[in-house]
């Protein structure tokens, strides 16, 4: 009798400790996943205010101020193409960049429409020049208005564009390697990202050349839980060859705030929707 | 002489210890400065290293090799072009250029651009650590875990943990940030596979990059040279105009580093193989660095050779070994001492200080060839050393002591000029021939006895002391000899052909072209040369100048967003760009108009693509250009040309002035076409306008030192004719010597001047050694012709005696260093052939000088020279002497304290000094004891 419970309770202890194993051990996949969901699709839409200290070698500093929408298209009902367990649906999203400062480039907008299978659309409304300019989508890797981040860091960098593998698990962190699939359409040979194990939150990116040297580095420095969500609040982008770098302040994040997909249009470059820009 | 023949006898007497105290000093000196450096030497035992390394109190061997440092560090121009590079991020470059003179398409094929692209990559990858080893490669260790507000408070977060303790500190603590690598800065480089192309396409802007990767097809090629070329900052900077030649720039962290990477190229280059492709590096920090190493190689056999030379030459004069030996002992050594001494002073080795030995061994022999040369005469009179050596020496004693305080004077006055190198040039130099002076006149003497009377049987001309009317033999002697009976005879008309020379070399002078550029100081063939010629034919220019403009309203205003501003800009660089020598121009304002050109533009033939190339028309406009710019690949660009942070943005641009020449004249030029359009056409806003870069750093070194030369050699020539006028007590002698070196001087550089040699950095050095080396013949000319007059009589018959032994030992020394110095003429480096040609002519116009000049001027001046009473014992009881002297020195301070104390102050206080001077030399001189020399010899002798 004795030796039976025993043996219960050992079997359960074992089974129960078997299953915690299992319900930790995501796939790779699972955990990009997530993480990409936690960056960029949190809520159905979004509105945060940005502002960007650009900081060069010398300490000098600059910056830009602008207030960021968001809009995600609406997970499918009935799509056989996503599996059902898939949990983080990232799908097609809108966003709308309307600059405060520098003072003489008030009012200019930026729009992009984020496509999953093909380039992005993006549009820049110029104020003084009077003029929507349509830019190619096929260059994301170019700086963002002068910032150390591109424009792939702000809409986010499609993950079927790399092969990720779960380089190490430790504590608090899954510690990705991704590796790019078209070596040749960037320039870091891999990168190295630290997605923290219980919020999904990316805390850290490096990039690294082909020479194996680290050359750019991501870092949360911030981060709080806004309605629920937990949010990067405060970035810094570092080009670790030059050492300047930029921060990167959300502040009065919103999400769900309810705007309709029709701002995310050219006619509102023009006339920008003050509605949905203020807090 | 009391003490000359002291010095003599001491060192007759005690020779060993004199030898062997000299020996001890040199090898002290050598270890001094040797041992502490050892420890650089790779293949030298841990020991000796560890030995080596302890020694670390004293300085080791440093090497400068930036002509950057002949301006000291404080000098303005310096610290403005510090400070300019700091506040526009600009570095120095290295130009790599690639030419492909066999495909119709030049390098714009898919081999060359494979290999372009191969060799961007490769430079960009040269970093080097702090040791000088190429960076290590391998992945840095993971700092630990990250850290993160909010999630770092384990208490605040209900449900996070905080992040692990990490498993290692130490690890922990390495720096967040990578040190800054020194070498090439890979981001800053401008390549076909490192730049953006902007192009308007199907009503969109695209921000490419121009070579993402080699192309495979020659379409693609011709499509890249096409996007390239209507990039206004790549065409004529990137891409030659003519669309066939690439150049690659690679700004560096630290300058010195250049000539490693200008190696690590080379060894890249040489993997490609044969091809059709030329590369050519150059850009100034290659030139000046590769011109530091040559430099080291070039000393280690320019400076042996022409000791060789020097010595077999004066073999063949004194046929025997043993006694040339000593002169070659004497040179050795003072080289050893005087590089020590730099050494140990903690000096560092500059392109100037370099040429110390090469200044000095000549100089050092000097003394030695008059004192073996009146050896070798008298020697067979007596056949008794001693005895011989202590005649030699009571002749020769005053003459060498002034020789070499003259020489010595002469270079210690660079002193006075402002470029640090110069002045340590000078005063090393100076020392040197001091302690030349001393060697000469304690081991020559020494050395003599250490020879056994045997050995010197057959030694020196073999006659009679007194054998006035003996006829001279050898083909020196005969034409010396016929020499002194013309200038003797015709005495007038050489007196007319030198002035006839004088005035034509006055003209020569006038015409004479101050300039200098470092890269023409390498021989034509030599492959910077050639790069440099070739680069500059295809290219807007190899040589970047950056002018300066600073807003200075003082309201912060961002006056470079200004459309006025812009456009005046634009209209400043075109006027530039008339002025010959600029093959291009980048500034802001280019980049705004091409962005807004492309903003504008629906196609790249868009029929109204040349009207967009405009600058906009408001502020606002400008800005939305500038930041559709930044969003490109590189938005660093931006901040080359203007400040884009901090308290000033926007309020200080730089315009990249491409000129296709590094001459100094040409840079002055561009200068000077700038400020004449500034004076016509203000800029609509008060701006400050200024050049920085080394192409003009160059220029201001160069005319601070043909100013500071000017200076320094006048101040020399003030103390060198005091010392004269005080060496033979009148001011008349004192004059007279003065003649063959500013003959010479005179002589020399009107031929500069005619022949249209630029006057650059060696020539400029020249005049200090000119005046040392003429100013020494005419010392031992003019004092042996006042000791052999009295001796005479008649200048008649002491003429044929000068021509006779002190006649022979100066040609033997204009012989002996003149031909020993032509090694210097294969050298591959300018510079030293310079110095090698002019060193020559300077030994041969000053010869010439002293033996012509001189006999017919006395044979014209005799009454006066050989006044009975102008052997008055005193120099202060010659009243005008007194009064020359005193003028002179006053001349010469008021020289030195020019700089720094202002002109008036100075004229005022030796015009007064002078006033008072003139009844204190009238009662100096009438003193009773000046009445006659006789009655001042028993003054004297009653003194005592």
């Amino acid at each position: 009798m004795k030796t039976k419970s025993l043996i219960i309770v050992t079997l359960c202890a074992g089974i129960f400790a078997l299953c915690a194993q299992a319900a930790d051990k995501l796939t790779v996949g699972q955990i990009v996943e997530k993480a990409n969901f936690t960056a960029y699709y949190q809520g159905a839409n979004g509105r945060a205010r940005v502002k960007m200290n650009i900081v060069d070698s010398q300490g000098r500093t600059r910056q830009r101020e602008m207030t960021i929408l968001r809009w995600d298209a609406p997970k499918p009902k009935q799509d056989e193409n996503i599996p059902k367990n898939k949990e983080y649906f990232a799908g097609e999203q809108k966003f709308y960049v309307f600059f405060h400062k520098p003072a003489d480039v008030d009012k200019m907008a930026f729009l992009v429409w984020k496509h999953l299978d093909k380039d992005d659309d993006r549009w820049l409304y110029l104020p003084n020049l009077d003029l929507v300019k349509r830019i190619a989508g096929s260059e994301k890797r170019t700086s963002f208005v002068g910032s150390d981040f591109f424009y792939e860091d702000i809409s986010g960098r499609n993950i079927a564009y790399d092969k990720h593998e779960l380089a190490e698990t430790t504590k608090n962190y899954y510690i990705l390697k991704s590796t790019p699939k078209e070596p040749k359409s960037v320039n870091f040979n891999y990168y190295k990202t630290w997605i923290h194990r219980k919020t999904f939150l990316v805390i850290k990116t490096e990039y690294y050349d082909q020479a194996g040297r680290a050359y750019r580095k991501y870092e949360a420095k911030a981060v709080k839980q806004i309605q629920g969500y937990w949010t990067v609040t405060k970035s810094r982008m570092t080009n670790l060859r030059t050492n300047r770098y930029t921060d990167v302040i959300y502040s009065t994040v919103k999400y769900d705030t309810g705007i309709p997909e029709s701002v995310f249009s050219e006619r509102y470059l023009r006339r920008p929707p003050t509605k949905y820009l203020e807090n | 002489m009391k003490i000359g023949t002291r010095i003599t006898a001491f060192s007759l007497r005690h020779y060993k210890l004199v030898t062997g105290l000299m020996a001890a000093l040199a090898i002290a000196v050598l270890l001094g400065a040797a041992l502490p450096s050892l420890h650089l030497i790779k293949p030298l035992p841990e020991s000796v290293k560890n030995f080596s390394r302890s020694l670390s109190f004293l300085p080791s061997i440093t090497v400068d090799t930036d002509p950057e440092n002949m301006l000291s560090p404080d000098e303005p121009v310096r610290v403005f072009h510090d400070e300019m590079k700091k506040r526009m991020d600009l570095h120095d470059m290295i130009v790599v250029g690639v030419v492909n003179e066999h495909d119709p398409n030049g390098v714009f094929n898919p081999s060359s651009l494979g290999k372009i692209y191969e060799l961007t990559r490769f430079a960009r990858s040269l970093q080097f650590d702090e040791a000088g080893n190429t960076a290590r490669r391998e992945q840095r260790k993971d700092a630990g875990e990250p850290s993160v507000e909010g999630l770092a408070e384990p208490s605040g977060i209900p449900g996070l943990d905080a992040p692990a303790e990490p498993k290692n500190s130490a690890i922990r603590e390495q720096p967040a940030a990578a040190k800054k690598p020194r070498g090439v800065i890979p981001n800053d480089v401008i390549g076909p596979s490192t730049v953006d192309s902007i192009e308007p396409r199907n009503g969109a802007i695209v921000f490419s990059w121009l070579m993402p990767t080699p192309p495979k097809t020659q379409a693609q090629a011709n499509a890249i040279r096409a996007k390239a070329l209507r990039v206004p900052f790549l065409n004529g900077t990137m891409v030659s105009e003519d669309g066939l030649a690439i150049a690659l720039y690679l700004p560096i962290t630290e300058k010195k580093l250049s000539y490693r990477v200008y190696r690590e190229l080379q060894k890249k280059i040489a993997t490609f193989g044969q091809g059709p492709e030329e590369f050519h590096i150059t850009g100034l920090p290659v030139a000046e660095d590769t011109f530091g190493v040559e430099m080291f190689v070039q000393m280690a056999i320019s400076a042996p050779a022409a000791m060789l030379v020097v010595f077999l030459l004066m073999l063949l004069f004194f046929r025997k070994l043993i006694v040339v030996v000593s002169p070659m002992i004497v040179a050795i050594v003072s080289v050893i001492l005087t590089m020590g001494a730099l050494v140990i002073c903690g000096f560092p080795i500059h392109i100037m200080s370099s040429m110390i030995p090469i200044f000095i061994m000549p100089i050092a022999v000097l003394d030695s060839i008059h004192i073996i040369s009146d050896f070798f005469e008298k020697y067979q009179a007596t056949r008794d050393r001693k005895k011989t050596m202590l005649a030699v020496m009571d002749e020769l004693f005053a003459p060498m002591l002034y020789t070499s305080l003259t020489s010595a004077a002469g270079f210690a006055s660079l002193a006075l000029t402002p470029i640090p190198p110069v002045q340590v040039f000078g005063l090393f130099v100076a020392a040197g021939i001091m302690f030349a002076w001393v060697l000469t006149i304690t081991f020559i003497p020494a050395f003599v006895m250490f020879i056994s009377p045997k050995r010197l049987e057959n030694f020196g001309a073999v006659h009679k002391a007194d054998d006035t009317n003996a006829t001279p033999q050898g083909w020196l002697g005969k034409s010396l000899h016929w020499m002194g009976g013309a200038t003797y005879r015709q005495a007038k008309p050489i007196l007319a052909v030198a002035a006839v020379i004088l005035v034509v070399a006055a003209y020569g002078i006038s015409r004479i072209n101050i300039n200098d550029n470092p890269v023409k100081w390498f021989a034509k063939s030599h492959p910077i040369r050639v790069a440099d010629r070739v680069l500059n034919d295809h290219f807007g220019g190899t040589y970047m100048a950056y002018l300066v403009l600073e807003y200075t309203g003082g309201d912060g205003q961002e006056v470079f967003k200004r459309p006025d501003v812009l456009k005046w800009q634009s209209r400043l660089q075109r006027a530039i760009g008339t002025s010959g020598v600029v093959g291009k121009s980048n500034s802001l304002a280019d980049i705004v108009k091409t962005v807004h050109r492309d903003l504008l533009a629906q196609n790249v033939d868009d029929p109204k693509i040349v009207e967009y190339y405009a600058i906009p028309n408001t502020t606002q406009a400008v800005a939305e250009c500038l930041i559709q710019f930044e969003s490109s690949h590189r938005p660093q660009d931006l901040g080359h040309f203007v400040t884009v942070s901090g308290a000033d943005a926007y309020q200080t641009a730089s315009m990249w002035v491409q000129l296709t020449s590094g001459d100094n004249k040409d840079m002055e030029k561009v200068v000077r076409a700038t400020d004449k359009y500034l004076a016509l056409h203000p800029a609509p806003v008060p701006l400050k306008t200024s050049w920085f870069g080394l192409t003009y750093i160059n220029v201001t070194w160069q005319n601070k030192m043909v100013v500071g030369m000017l200076r320094a050699f006048a101040g020399s020539f003030l103390v060198v004719f005091l010392l004269m006028t005080i060496l033979f007590r009148s001011a008349l002698w004192g004059l007279l010597s003065m003649i063959p070196l500013t003959v010479t001087i005179v002589a020399i550089y009107g031929a500069v001047g005619l022949v249209g040699k630029d006057y650059d950095m060696p020539v400029a050095i020249l005049s200090s050694l000119t005046l040392g080396l003429a100013v020494d013949f005419a010392i031992h000319f003019l004092v042996r012709a006042r000791q052999m007059h009295e001796r005479y009589g008649t200048w008649q018959a002491t003429a044929s005696h000068m021509f006779a032994e002190p006649a022979r030992a100066i040609s033997r020394n204009i012989i002996v260093i003149a031909a020993g110095f032509t090694p210097l003429l294969l050298a591959p480096l300018l510079p030293y052939r310079t110095v090698g040609f002019l060193l020559a002519a300077i030994l041969i116009v000053s010869g010439a000088a002293t033996l012509m000049l001189l006999p017919a001027l006395i044979r014209i001046m005799e009454k006066r020279l050989f006044r009975q009473d102008s052997n008055a014992a005193s120099a202060w009881c010659n009243c005008g002497l007194c009064l020359v002297a005193y003028i002179t020195a006053v001349a010469t301070v008021a020289m030195s304290l020019y700089s720094s104390f202002g002109w008036s102050v100075v004229t005022w206080v030796s015009i007064i000094g002078i006033a008072t001077f003139v009844p204190f030399c009238w009662l100096i001189s009438r003193r009773s004891k000046c009445r006659t020399l006789e009655s001042y010899e028993l003054h004297k002798e009653k003194m005592k």
